[in-house]
C-alpha cells in the first residue's frame, strides 16, 4: 500500500533540557503533546511556555525546528514495511525514534496506532520524498 | 513446449526447463564449457538473461521468447539494461527463527523450532526466496520475485545441504561434463547425453577440442564417450554461513558435514569463474603467499561469480598439500548470488542533505545549490565576482544557517569548557564573544567556532557546518565522561542565521532598526530585534568585513531576509554564496577546518599557536601538545600569492623538483589582481619561493588582507 499524500506543517513548541528528575516532576501545560526525545530532553508541541521548577539550569526555548506529518495505523504500517529496519514499539501510546528511509525521524504513537511523524524541518524535503508523501 | 532464443538460434524447450537444460536438450552448453552441476552452485552455465549478464541458466525456468546470450570469450559482458538496474522496491520483515533451506535437514530444523516454540519461517529458492546475503544484524536479504526482502531475525538456521565437488584436471573446461545429480536431472528430463561414463577420483583427464570425446583414468584406460559424470562426492554449501562470521548462525545437516578434501589439483582450471588455473596458483605460492588467504587475493581464486562454490575445496587442498596444513575455509561476500544494480541498492538511502529555510529564497534568486557540509548550500547566485564586491565595498547577506549551534547551560559549565577548549573560558565576559578552536586527546585540530557568553552559566557554541554533526556528540560525551552539570541542547536545525558583512552592514542594520548604541561591537553579542525578528545578534567576521550574524528561529527566517534585501536594496545589497565567501575569507587567511587543515594538524601546524594557552592546568589535547612543542616539526601552512590564474585547490607544491605539500586554498583575487592560496611545506627549510603548476609562487605573510584587523572592527 502506498502511503497517501500528507502535508508537513512546522510545529511550534518548546524543547526543554533539564535533568532527567526535573522533568518527570514537570506538570506539562494542558493540550500539549510531550515528546521525550531522550531522559534530559523533552520537545512539547504547543504554545505554552513550560515551567521547570526543579532545575535552575534548564534550558527552555521555544522550538519551530520540527516538522509534523499525521499518518494513520495504515499509513504507519506501510511505512514500517518499506522504510524502517527497526522494530516498531508494539505498545501505545509511545515514541519511536530511528531513521526512516534514511533519515533521522521519531515517531509518536498514539493509542490507535496512528503517529505523528516529526522530522527536522531542514530534512523534511527530503524524508517526504523519500516516503512518497511530498505533496 | 516453446522456443528460446540462445545466441540469435531459437531452440525449443520442454515444460519444466531451465534455461540450461534447454540448451542442453538441443545439444549446446549454456555457457561455453565446464562441469555442470545444474544446483546454481557454479558459475558454468552463467550467460547474459533478458540483457542481464551472470544468470545462472540452471536456475532460470525457460519461457517463451526468452533471449539468452552467452558471454563473451574473452573478457566481461555489459553490465545491461538501464531498465534492468532501475529501482527495486524493498520490504522490511521480521522473523523470529528463519531457516535456509527446505530439503530434509531444513524441515527437520523448521520441526524442531517450531517445537521449540519459535515461530519460524523457511526461505528456499525454489519457492522463489533466493537468500542472497546475511548481514550483521542480523539481516536476511532474499531476491524475490516482487523485489527484495529483508528479513530481520532473531535465530536463523542454515540448511542448504552440500554441493558436489567439480573436477580439475586437464580438460575440465571442455562441454559433456556432468556431476551425477545433474546428470541425473537431465536424464530425468528426458534428454539425450549420448555414450556416458562415469568416473569418480580416478579422473585424470578429459580429451576433446571444445566437447569432450574421451575420459583417461589413474591406471591409464581412456574411454570414448559424449557425456563424463564425474563423481568425487559433496562439500558443504556453506556460502551463506562464511558470508557472516560474526552473526550467529546454527548450520545443520550436509551444510555442516565434516568432508574430506579432495588430492591437490596437478593440473586443469581450479577457478572456473576466473579461468585460474594450478600453473596459476603455483605462481602466487612461488612469489610468497603461501596462505589460503593470501593464495585467493593474489590469484583472484574464489572471487568471481560462485565465491568458492566450486574452488573451495581444491584450493584448499592446494594449500594443504604445499603447506602440510589444512586450512580453514575463505570468508564469502555477499552478494551469493550476481544481482542487479537495483536490487543491490534496493533500500539503500545516501545521506540526507538537509535545505536551510532560505532554500526556496536562493533558488528564486538564480543560486546554483550544491552539496556542502551536509547542506544544499548557494555556490554562487550567478556572478561571484560581483558578490564578491558586494560584501568588499557595499553591505551582503550570506545564509550561514548551516553554522552548528549548541546552548550548554548549568553550574559546572565553565570548568566544562575550560577543560573543552585550549583557550581560557572563565575570563569571557557575559556579552562576549571568541575565537576557539577544538581539539581531540592528540592535539589535532578537529573544529572551530566561537563560544559567546549569554550569563555566568550558559553560553552558546558555534561549530563549522561540516562539524555541526559530530559537535553534540563530542560535548555531550565529554560533559558525561568528566561527570559535571550541564545541560547541551544543539540548535543546528532549530535556529536560522544571516550574515550580514561589509562596510555598509552596520547601516542596513540601522535601516532594520538596530540603533547604533544598540549595536554590538567586534566580538560582542546581543539579543535584538531586527527588522522585527527577535535575533541573537553576533559581531564576528569571516569575510574580513564587518559583519553580523542575525541567529533567530528557523520560522522567521524568510521573513528577515526579505526584509533585509528590501532594506538593503538602496544600499547595494547582493546575497553572496560560497564561492564568493572562501575567496574572501581566503584573503582573510581563515583556515577552513578539512580543507586548510589534515587529520593531524596542530595549532603549530597552521600558525595557530595563539589560540592556545598551554598555562592553562587541563584541556583536551594539553598533554600531547606539550609533549610535541618542543620537537622540531616541518610542516606548516603557508600563505602564497603568484601571478596569473589561481592553481587548482590540491595542486602539488614543489621545492627544487621535490613535492613538498599541496595547495589548499586557491583564489583569483579582484581586489589584488593576482592568486592568493594557501598550502602546505612539509619540508625543511622552508622555502620563500615554491613552484605550483610550473610558476613560482611566493610566500607570503597571512592575512593577505587588512593584517591589523581594522575593516572587521570598524
Amino acid at each position: 500500500m502506498r502511503a497517501a499524500k500528507s502535508s508537513a506543517q512546522q510545529l511550534v513548541g518548546w524543547r526543554i533540557i533539564a535533568s532527567p528528575k526535573a522533568l518527570d516532576a514537570v506538570k506539562w501545560p494542558k493540550g500539549s503533546r510531550v515528546v521525550r526525545i531522550s531522559p534530559d530532553d523533552v520537545f512539547l508541541i504547543g504554545a505554552v511556555e513550560p515551567k521547570v521548577p526543579d532545575d535552575a539550569h534548564a534550558i527552555v526555548t521555544p522550538e519551530h525546528g520540527f516538522s509534523g506529518v499525521e499518518l494513520s495505523a495504515a499509513q504507519v504500517a506501510s511505512i514500517a514495511e518499506q522504510h524502517i529496519e527497526w522494530q516498531l514499539p508494539a505498545d501505545w501510546p509511545s515514541m519511536a525514534q530511528g531513521q526512516i528511509a534514511g533519515v533521522p525521524a521519531k515517531l509518536l504513537f498514539a493509542a490507535d496506532g496512528s503517529a505523528l511523524l516529526l522530522v527536522a524541518c531542514a530534512a523534511s524535503h527530503e524524508l517526504l520524498g523519500r516516503l512518497g508523501l511530498a505533496s | 513446449m516453446g522456443r528460446v532464443v540462445y545466441d540469435g538460434t531459437p531452440i525449443e524447450f520442454a515444460d519444466g526447463d531451465s534455461l540450461a537444460v534447454a540448451a542442453i536438450r538441443d545439444g549446446q552448453h549454456p555457457a561455453r564449457g565446464g562441469t555442470l552441476c545444474l544446483a546454481g552452485d557454479c558459475g558454468n552455465c552463467v550467460a547474459v538473461v533478458d540483457n542481464v549478464p551472470w544468470v545462472r541458466t540452471c536456475q532460470t525456468p525457460a519461457r517463451g521468447g526468452t533471449v539468452v546470450r552467452r558471454h563473451p570469450e574473452v573478457g566481461h559482458p555489459s553490465p545491461g539494461g538501464a531498465e534492468h538496474h532501475a529501482h527495486v522496491s524493498v520490504r522490511h520483515r521480521r522473523a523470529e527463527h528463519v531457516v535456509i533451506g527446505n530439503g530434509d535437514s531444513g524441515a527437520r530444523a523448521a520441526a524442531e523450532a517450531r517445537s521449540a516454540g519459535h515461530d519460524v519461517l523457511v526461505l528456499d529458492s525454489h519457492d522463489g526466496n533466493d537468500v542472497v546475503g546475511i548481514f550483521d544484524g542480523p539481516t536476511i536479504v532474499v531476491r524475490t520475485p516482487d523485489g527484495i526482502d529483508q528479513f530481520h531475525a532473531h535465530h536463523i538456521t542454515l540448511a542448504t545441504g552440500a554441493a558436489e565437488v567439480h573436477p580439475v584436471c586437464p580438460g575440465n573446461m571442455l562441454a559433456g561434463l556432468y556431476t551425477p545429480k545433474a546428470a541425473a536431472k537431465l536424464q530425468a528430463a528426458g534428454v539425450e547425453l549420448g555414450r556416458v561414463v562415469t568416473v569418480g577420483r580416478d579422473v585424470v583427464a578429459l580429451h576433446g577440442e571444445s566437447r569432450v570425446i574421451a575420459v583417461e583414468v589413474a591406471d591409464g584406460t581412456r574411454t570414448e564417450c559424449d557425456s563424463v559424470i564425474i563423481d568425487l562426492g559433496s562439500a558443504p554449501r556453506d556460502l551463506l554461513a562464511r558470508m557472516a562470521p560474526m552473526v550467529p548462525v546454527t548450520v545443520v545437516g550436509p551444510a555442516a558435514a565434516a568432508h574430506a578434501l579432495p588430492a591437490a589439483p596437478k593440473e586443469g582450471v581450479v577457478c572456473p569463474c576466473g579461468k585460474i588455473t594450478v600453473e596459476d596458483l603455483d605462481g602466487v605460492w612461488q612469489k610468497g603467499f603461501q596462505e589460503l588467504e593470501l593464495v585467493k587475493r593474489s590469484s583472484l581464486t574464489g572471487v568471481g561469480t560462485c565465491q568458492g562454490g566450486v574452488c573451495m575445496p581444491h584450493l584448499r587442498a592446494f594449500v594443504a598439500d604445499r603447506s602440510g596444513t589444512e586450512p580453514e575455509p575463505f570468508t564469502a561476500r555477499p552478494a551469493a548470488r550476481q544481482i542487479t544494480m537495483g536490487e543491490a541498492a534496493a533500500g539503500y538511502h545516501i545521506d540526507t542533505f538537509r535545505r536551510t529555510p532560505l532554500d526556496a529564497e536562493h533558488a528564486a534568486l538564480g543560486a546554483t545549490l550544491d552539496r556542502f557540509g551536509g547542506w544544499f548550500r548557494p555556490w554562487n547566485y550567478g556572478d561571484p565576482v560581483a558578490e564578491y564586491w558586494a560584501v568588499r565595498e557595499a553591505v551582503s547577506l550570506g545564509d550561514v544557517s548551516t553554522l552548528g549551534k549548541m546552548i550548554v547551560s548549568g553550574p559546572d559549565v565553565v570548568e566544562m569548557l575550560e577543560r573543552l577548549y585550549p583557550n581560557n573560558v572563565h575570563d569571557i565576559k557575559v556579552g562576549r564573544a571568541r575565537y576557539v578552536i577544538n581539539l581531540n586527546e592528540r592535539g589535532h585540530i578537529l573544529d572551530d567556532g566561537m563560544i559567546l557568553r549569554d550569563d555566568e552559566n550558559r553560553f552558546t557554541l558555534t561549530f563549522t557546518s561540516g562539524g555541526a554533526s559530530v559537535a553534540e556528540m563530542w560535548v555531550r560525551d565529554w560533559v558525561e565522561t568528566w561527570g559535571l552539570r550541564v545541560h547541551v541542547l544543539d540548535r543546528t536545525v532549530s535556529h536560522g542565521a544571516i550574515n550580514v558583512t561589509g562596510p555598509l552592514a552596520s547601516e542596513l542594520l540601522r535601516r532594520a532598526g538596530v540603533a547604533d548604541d544598540e549595536r554590538p561591537k567586534f566580538l560582542q553579542h546581543r539579543r535584538l530585534e531586527v527588522a522585527g525578528v527577535p535575533c541573537h545578534v553576533m559581531r564576528l567576521s569571516f569575510t574580513g568585513e564587518a559583519s553580523f550574524e542575525l541567529h533567530h528561529q528557523i520560522d522567521r527566517s524568510v521573513e528577515l531576509w526579505q526584509a533585509l534585501m528590501h532594506l538593503g536594496a538602496p544600499l547595494g545589497v547582493k546575497p553572496h554564496g560560497l564561492q564568493a565567501l572562501f575567496g574572501l575569507r581566503c584573503e582573510k587567511g581563515h583556515i577552513i577546518v578539512g580543507q586548510d587543515t589534515e587529520l593531524d594538524s596542530t595549532p603549530r601546524r597552521v600558525n595557530m599557536d595563539w589560540a592556545v594557552k598551554l598555562d592553562k592546568p587541563a584541556f583536551i589535547g594539553r598533554d600531547a601538545l606539550l609533549r610535541t612543542a618542543s620537537m622540531p616539526d616541518p610542516r606548516r601552512l603557508f600563505g602564497f600569492t603568484m601571478d596569473g590564474p589561481a592553481p587548482l585547490e590540491g595542486s602539488v607544491i614543489r621545492v627544487n623538483d621535490e613535492v613538498v605539500g599541496h595547495v589548499t586554498s586557491s583564489w583569483n583575487s579582484p581586489l589584488f589582481g593576482h592568486a592568493v592560496l594557501m598550502g602546505w611545506q612539509k619540508r625543511l627549510p622552508h622555502a620563500d619561493v615554491v613552484e605550483i603548476d610550473g610558476r613560482d609562487a611566493h610566500v607570503s605573510a597571512i592575512p593577505f588582507y587588512d593584517a591589523e584587523g581594522a575593516r572587521a572592527r570598524g
